[in-house]
């Protein structure tokens, strides 16, 4: 009778009880896996390049001011929260934090910049003779990313034969 | 044996038609076939061997081998067979026969292939614009290799639109949506209706496209893919995920560590676990029911929490990478996972107990959204709403992966073919999916999580994946390319084929039961959708004052 | 004679002032039970208070149709729903029996729901229109069901004065009666129809009609209709107790107004109880189940005015 499985149903109702909280006054915590917004160590981080080379959303550029100084910086705009970065930094510098209240009306709050000093050889006094792997894919004329412009510029190695991207700076091979 | 047996019977019938098959294991056949006698083959597929129509593809390969490719994907469910039949076009004239008039359900894959790749199904009877927007350029085809991924249309019109039918006699017409409070996605049914019956409806979609399979072939690479695919759905995530990394490493002949099949496959149920118990409450909410939805949403949420523990996210589990998964099951949380599914079954049981024998959600659910068996072979209906009607099929038993020809399960089979059918079989598949995750608990084996692949995939090998999707089957096919991605990536989602089959299912009913019916069939529009977006800033720069906006939602349409 | 007709008028406003206090109230006392019953919080008991001052700041857009009908529409439901209050005795005497009777009140119940049908002419759309053709046929269905009640009551006690019919008069037969107990259960198995809750509010189910008739509705006049839809439950639940649930109302003030506020308030419980654990009905199932209960008050009627 449909009047007795009414009351049964409203009985499963009347044992749970109430098991909504009054979100943000009393908040549930995050378990330890969880995968809120990356934070970039700078102590840690050597500039390799990996976690730039590996987001699929393309949130992370590089770009190298100079010859001693590199800049890492993490958009945040379309970040997936996905880890990649994480799993393929080798110094793990990058932790995926608890936050996921990041709700802002000013992007710096999320954004990361990293200016990271690289050292130069001690006997020639020029960046190391062996290339890292950013300098290798820049000799191959994928990445030059565009800071000023937000904008992670990809170029393929058609591109590369039609016009040169790297223009001025030699790099020797022994 | 049973590839080399069905090349057999094609090659007896066709003779020299067959132009070279490719068995890369027992349970993928890929034939190609000259363009003449594609719709033979087909027909002889479908009709005479009793196969299941999948899905169409269309592939510029123009860059590779000078011709476009159309594939056709059947699949022989007895006989755990996914078989594809793929034909050359010419590049200057790209026109191929349909094969709708004998395999109804090709309908839709047909007329995308026309509006993104530009091949001409000849004798199509219904050849209009299905994914792109109505101001697209004629001519302009997005998948395309010569079409750049973030490269903009010239000539799009902002103000075309699109052709509806003409109503029957004596209907008035009633959109629905793309706005109504039922649907959480935007899409549109023109329905025509008579006083309180539906007579017919027209459906014009694809408004959630987002350029998923161009930015795969031409941006992101085979690891960052998975993360794009998992987001191509809401709800089932997990299952594109692993679709997709499984259709990879088939074409490239990988085999994951058993480990990670294990984890795979626990993933995948826990995600059935929380779309099905969503679609119960869901259904519940349809029909005003708003108990019930509360009910089965709060003994759901242990799952999601459970998830987020596991894999750090309670929906994009981000699990695969191509050889493997990311995340582990530590003993601690297998004690805990099995916590949770014992209370999800003490839980459960009670509610669909009472539910079975409540008239008041019966009198709304039975005889309502019928589809025959009739309607599911030849719209190709796949997931609880095939077996809801009848028809035995699942991939986990019928084209295993990961895990699941090792584990033991029941298949849950309903004939009502109605509403009221595919709400039992939904929940009776819970106890099914808590069943499984149990015994991949106790059978786990240890080892690696994933594979370290040194060497690049091998280029040019096809691959197809179907995975048990909770809607259904989800069905992806690859062809690996070069630069560390594929050339190309088809993704079928389940609701693909299940929404061609609400015409049928809606027509002669209330319209007060079309949002239950359309609601059965459990659509995920995002999964459909998957396709083209570019966008669209015309180069008309129009800046519409708020007078004008106001004005502009208030005036009423005819 | 003056000084009745000021102290008619008077009572007649403190009506219509406490129905305006206290729907509000008791909506929010729905609301709150639900959600206890949904295993979550739930909004304030005076969320609906809030949720009226909400709405009368915002601005007032007219769309539609036909703007003038969309304002007449709504003024003249609230208007209707506050005159209803004058004429039912709440705990004490009706304040203004010596102006309308059993009649009137029958018309005026009418008039509410013509309202609702005007509010979706108002507005043309499709989808208003397909809620205004349920509510008509509800109507059709439904409205006969009460006036029943009401004609059993002045079948048995001879007269159609509201203070007469409207105090248990239903049972006041000379033998057991057969005629108010059937009216009882016709009456409690329809309530949710007459106060558009679930499984009956199909007029305005939001997840199939996107509210109908009120679809055109936004900011004072929204607030303005779901006023009236408020007063309406308490109004028809002010009604029932009366009608068939006379028992208490009769003791000394201020016990009596008391027992006649606690009985509606239990009234409103129970409506929230079958409004929290029922499915909505399609039109003709709905349809189906009213000309059965309409069978059954005819039945009722007969044995009235055979004095059962």
């Amino acid at each position: 009778m449909s009047v007795l499985s009414k009351l049964k149903e409203t009985l499963v109702c009347l044992k749970a009880g109430r098991v909504t909280l009054p979100y943000p006054a009393q908040a549930r915590p995050v378990p330890e896996k969880f995968r809120g917004r990356p934070v970039f160590d700078v102590a840690k981080c050597t500039g390799c390049g990996g976690c730039a080379n590996n987001c699929p959303a393309r949130e992370i550029l590089l770009f190298d001011l100079c010859q001693e100084i590199r800049i890492l910086q993490y958009l945040g705009r379309r970040c997936t929260y996905c880890g990649r970065c994480a799993d393929v930094c080798p110094e793990k510098a990058i932790t995926m934090s608890h936050e996921f209240e990041t709700g802002t009306n000013s992007i710096g709050d999320i954004q990361q910049r990293l200016e990271l000093f690289m050292s130069t050889c001690q006997r020639c006094g020029r960046c190391f003779k062996e290339p890292s792997a950013l300098e290798q894919l820049k000799l191959k004329g994928y990445r030059l990313d565009d800071v000023a412009h937000e904008r992670w510029v990809f170029r393929s190695k058609s591109y590369l034969d039609t016009e040169p991207v790297v223009d001025d700076i030699k790099i020797e091979m022994d | 044996m049973v590839a080399r047996e069905k090349l057999n019977l094609l090659k007896g019938k066709f003779g020299a038609a067959v132009q070279r098959a490719d068995m890369p294991c027992d349970e993928r056949l890929f034939v190609f076939v000259e363009a003449s006698a594609l719709k033979a083959v087909c027909q002889y597929l479908f009709r005479d061997l009793d196969a299941r129509y999948v899905i169409s593809i269309g592939m510029d390969d123009r860059p590779f081998s000078g011709h476009f490719l159309v594939a056709h994907d059947f699949a022989f469910d007895r006989e755990h067979l996914l078989c594809s039949v793929l034909t050359h076009v010419p590049a200057d004239n790209p026109k191929v026969d349909s094969i709708t008039d004998v395999v109804p359900a090709a309908n839709w894959a047909e007329r995308e292939i026309y509006d993104l790749i530009g091949i001409e199904p000849v004798g199509h009877r219904y050849l209009k614009r299905l994914v792109l927007p109505d101001g697209w350029p004629d001519g302009v085809h997005p998948l395309r290799k010569d079409f750049a991924w973030n490269q903009v249309p010239e000539g799009f019109d902002d103000t075309k639109e699109f052709k509806f039918d003409e109503p029957p006699e004596g209907c008035t017409v009633v959109p629905f949506g793309p706005f109504h409070p039922t649907l959480d996605e935007p899409t549109h049914f023109r329905l025509y209706i008579e006083g309180e019956m539906v007579r017919g409806c027209e459906y014009r979609g694809f408004m959630v496209h987002r350029g998923i399979e161009k930015l795969a072939e031409s941006v992101l690479t085979y690891n960052e893919i998975p993360m794009m695919a998992e987001r191509i759905c809401g709800i089932c995530g997990c299952v594109h995920n692993v679709a997709y990394a499984q259709a990879v490493e088939s074409a490239a002949a990988i085999k994951p560590p058993p480990r990670a099949e294990y984890i795979r496959t626990i993933m995948l149920e826990i995600e059935r676990l929380h779309s099905h118990l969503l679609w119960v409450g869901l259904a519940c909410h349809i029909v005003g029911f708003d108990t019930m939805f509360m009910q089965s949403w709060r003994i759901r949420e242990p799952i999601m929490w459970i998830a987020e523990k596991i894999s750090g996210n309670r929906k994009t589990y981000a699990l695969c990478v191509i050889g493997g998964v990311r995340w582990d099951i530590t003993p601690e949380v297998k004690d805990e996972l099995r916590g949770v599914l014992d209370k999800l079954e003490a839980e459960w049981r009670p509610v669909v107990a009472a539910v079975s024998k409540d008239k008041n959600i019966q009198k709304r659910t039975r005889g309502v959204g019928v589809a025959d068996r009739n309607l599911v072979k030849n719209a190709g209906l796949v997931g609880p709403v095939a077996r809801a009607s009848g028809a035995d099929i699942d991939c986990r038993r019928d084209h295993p992966y990961a895990a699941y020809d090792r584990l033991d399960f029941k298949v849950i089979v309903e004939s009502g073919c109605d509403v009221w059918s595919r709400v039992l079989v939904r929940a009776n598949e819970v106890f099914e999916s808590i069943k499984i995750i149990r015994q991949c608990l106790e059978k786990m084996e240890d080892g690696p999580l994933h594979l370290s692949l040194k060497d690049e995939l091998p280029v040019g090998r096809f691959g197809l994946s179907s995975v048990e999707a909770p809607r259904g089957e989800s069905h992806h096919f690859v062809i690996t390319g070069e630069n560390n991605r594929p050339r190309r990536w088809r993704v079928r989602a389940p609701t693909y084929q299940n929404l061609q089959g609400i015409p049928a299912m809606i027509k002669d009913q209330q319209f007060a039961d079309m949002t239950i019916s359309l609601g059965s069939i459990d659509p995920c529009f995002s999964c459909t959708d998957r396709l083209e977006t570019i966008d669209l800033r015309s180069g008309v720069a129009k800046v519409w004052t708020q007078e004008e906006l106001i004005k502009l939602t208030r005036a009423k349409k005819a | 004679m003056h000084r009745n007709i000021i102290w008619m008028i008077l009572i007649g406003l403190a009506n219509v002032v406490i129905v305006l206090l206290v729907a509000p109230f008791f909506q929010g006392v729905l609301r709150k039970i639900t959600a206890l019953i949904q295993s979550r919080q739930g909004p304030p008991v005076w969320q609906p208070y809030f949720d009226l001052l909400k709405l009368l700041g915002k601005e007032d857009i007219e769309s539609g149709e036909s703007p003038l009908m969309q304002r007449f529409a709504v003024y003249l439901s609230l208007a209707t729903v506050l005159t209803i209050a004058c004429l039912v005795p709440m705990g004490c005497a009706a304040p203004m029996n010596a102006v309308g009777d059993v009649i009137l009140l029958i018309y005026l119940l009418t008039l509410c729901g013509i309202c609702t049908l005007l509010a979706g002419l108002a507005a043309g759309s499709t989808y208003s229109l397909l809620g205004i053709s349920r509510e008509m046929m509800t109507m059709i269905a439904l409205e006969p069901l009460f006036a029943i009640a009401l004609v059993v009551g002045a079948v048995h006690t001879h007269s159609f004065r509201l203070d007469t019919v409207l105090n248990g008069s239903v049972y006041a037969s000379a033998a057991f009666p057969w005629s108010g107990v059937i009216m009882l259960a016709v009456m409690l198995l329809s309530f949710q129809a007459f106060v558009q809750r679930v499984p009956f509010d199909i007029s305005e189910a939001e997840t199939e009609l996107m509210e109908g008739p009120l679809m055109e509705y936004s900011g004072p006049k929204l607030a303005l209709f779901k006023y009236a839809q408020m007063a309406k439950l308490v109004i028809y639940s002010a009604l029932f107790v009366t009608l068939f649930v006379p028992w208490g109302s009769s003791l000394v003030f201020p016990l009596g107004w008391l027992v006649f506020w606690a009985k509606v308030t239990g009234l409103v419980l129970f409506v929230t109880l079958v409004a929290a654990t029922h499915a909505r009905y399609r039109i003709d199932q709905a349809i189906r189940y009213f000309a059965g209960l309409l069978v059954l008050a005819l039945v009722a009627l007969v044995l009235a005015s055979y004095g059962y």
